[in-house]
């Protein structure tokens, strides 16, 4: 079973106008064989989102969660700079509504302190945290994250599960910066399909810590699914990137949703 | 349906342990079920002088009846037009192609190239970027060729066959309505991605304007493969951009 830790709606920001662009990755990811798509709506794709815009975000992935339930795992999006509303929103979200995870992009580095209660509340509720990370020659955020700022992450919240999003953005020296920390996962998102670099995640993490990832609509299922299939592996390793290793990622928050946890399980 | 694999490129990039070999050709086109590739020398490109990483190109491909070649040509070699002379005597040559950013001219430059290459009648291809300029290396540090200079190049020389590569997705929209009024001009799709990203580029200039390009062994070629797969398009369409399409912007002979 294929999932795909790692993708957004789309680029509206507003749900009616997510509703209309969704059902193409919907079909992509059925032409694949891709069975779980996690979701996660960047509030307005802004740098610092404020929290009325994380929420819309958020209230757009409930609504396609509703709406395709044996499809769409909701990631719950929040900005650590907004410490009160981003813990009340993974309440809203991940506690009662269900969403799978917590999604962290650039409003501020994976190494500031504010994330802090939010990787605790995570490794409380026992779901991962998807954290964006590039080494960017051309960096245009303040609040990127290197690989090296989630690293930091890793090693201060040990018990909290995080995938550090873009396998090809980590490069080589990303890789060596996260192979450290048992709890630290990388995504293969992002980026042009680079030969090697699957292998070489394996080689440095183990497969069991490579997780399959689009960033949809962003990339393609067929561009990523490639890079996969492509690489030298054996079927085992493909196929705890595919889904083994997301199943076991997102399997602690799903047993406690009926149908979706035992799809999964 | 048969493929061309319209950029490819044998040889060793010197950034990442990454080396094209003729046996790894071999396994990627059966794997894909690719039957014609065009490859390029990588070598070639980093040369002052790319004559000699050609030369080792077409010795590595002499033979090879499914294995066509772009050689790399310098415009700042004062005997370019030479060796285009020479490169046009070998069966297996049907494209040269021009790095303007590795070489450091303008890509409007390459517009005398494309005529000469015409005269011989060989395609240009015109190399926007190798690899995802974030990821550069501070000794390569090169910017991406201008996509709208390179269709200012096809339409300075209207009787060449110019192929665009690399080119992303927003950029080919950028320049789709110029584009659209050149019949001698392709884009392959090595670099475009994106949900629906093959539609949205036939969309934009036509599918007879897009080649299939796998950019092996840079990328995996499976993802260039399952991206054509994917795209929603008419299965003649699909068939003119894996291969039909191949046969025109580099006059291809039947084999």
């Amino acid at each position: 079973m294929i999932i795909d830790i790692h993708a957004h709606p789309g680029f509206a920001h507003d749900i009616a106008g997510l509703r209309k662009e969704f059902p193409a990755a919907l079909r992509a990811a059925d032409r694949h064989g891709v069975r779980w798509i996690c979701l996660n709506a960047i509030g307005d794709w802004s740098e610092s989102p404020k929290p009325p815009a994380v929420r819309r975000g958020n209230d757009a992935v409930l609504e396609l969660m509703r709406e395709h339930p044996q499809r769409v795992i909701g990631f719950c999006y929040v900005n650590p700079r907004y410490s009160e509303a981003a813990l009340r929103e993974i309440e809203r979200c991940v506690v009662r509504e269900g969403m799978g995870g917590i999604k962290l992009w650039v409003s501020c580095k994976a190494s500031d302190k504010r994330v802090g209660p939010i990787a605790r509340r995570a490794a409380e509720l026992g779901v991962p945290i998807l954290q964006h990370a590039w080494y960017n020659r051309l960096g245009k955020f303040v609040g990127e994250s290197t690989p090296a700022d989630v690293a930091v992450m890793a090693a201060r919240h040990p018990k909290t599960m995080i995938v550090m999003a873009h396998l090809t953005g980590a490069g080589e020296r990303g890789l060596k910066d996260i192979a450290p920390y048992p709890n630290l996962h990388v995504d293969i998102s992002g980026g042009e399909p680079e030969a090697g670099m699957v292998e070489l995640a394996v080689r440095l993490l183990g497969a069991e810590r490579v997780v399959f990832g689009t960033d949809t609509p962003i990339r393609s299922y067929g561009a990523t699914i490639g890079k996969v299939l492509d690489a030298k592996l054996s079927r085992r390793q493909q196929e705890l990137i595919l889904g083994g290793t997301a199943r076991r990622l997102l399997a602690r928050r799903l047993a406690r949703g009926g149908r979706a946890a035992q799809e999964l399980g | 349906m048969m493929k061309v694999d319209t950029s490819a490129f044998l040889g060793h990039w010197p950034f990442r342990p990454i080396e094209g070999t003729p046996a790894d050709l071999g396994r990627m086109m059966r794997a894909n079920g690719i039957a014609h590739v065009v490859l390029s020398p990588l070598e070639g490109l980093f040369y002052i002088d790319p004559e000699p990483a050609n030369a080792a190109l077409l010795c590595q491909i002499a033979e090879r009846r499914n294995l066509w070649a772009a050689p790399i040509l310098s415009l700042l070699i004062p005997d370019w037009q030479e060796q285009l002379d020479a490169l046009a005597g070998n069966a297996q040559v049907r494209a040269v192609r021009v790095a303007p950013t590795f070489d450091g001219y303008e890509v409007k430059a390459c517009a005398a190239a494309a005529k000469a290459a015409a005269e011989r009648d060989l395609t240009l291809i015109v190399q926007l970027r190798m690899e995802d300029e974030r990821h550069h290396t501070p000794v390569l540090n090169l910017p991406p060729a201008s996509v709208s200079d390179a269709v200012d190049v096809a339409a300075a020389a209207r009787r060449s066959r110019v192929v665009v590569s690399a080119a992303r997705l927003p950029e080919l929209l950028e320049v789709s309505e110029k584009a659209a009024h050149l019949p001698n001009l392709w884009f392959d799709i090595s670099h475009f991605d994106g949900l629906d990203c093959i539609q949205r580029a036939c969309q934009a200039v036509g599918a007879r304007r897009l080649l299939f390009s796998t950019s092996w062994p840079f990328f995996y070629a499976r993802s260039a493969v399952l991206k054509v797969e994917e795209a929603e398009i008419p299965a003649q369409r699909r068939q003119a951009l894996l291969g039909g399409n191949a046969r025109r912007a580099f006059a291809l002979p039947r084999r």
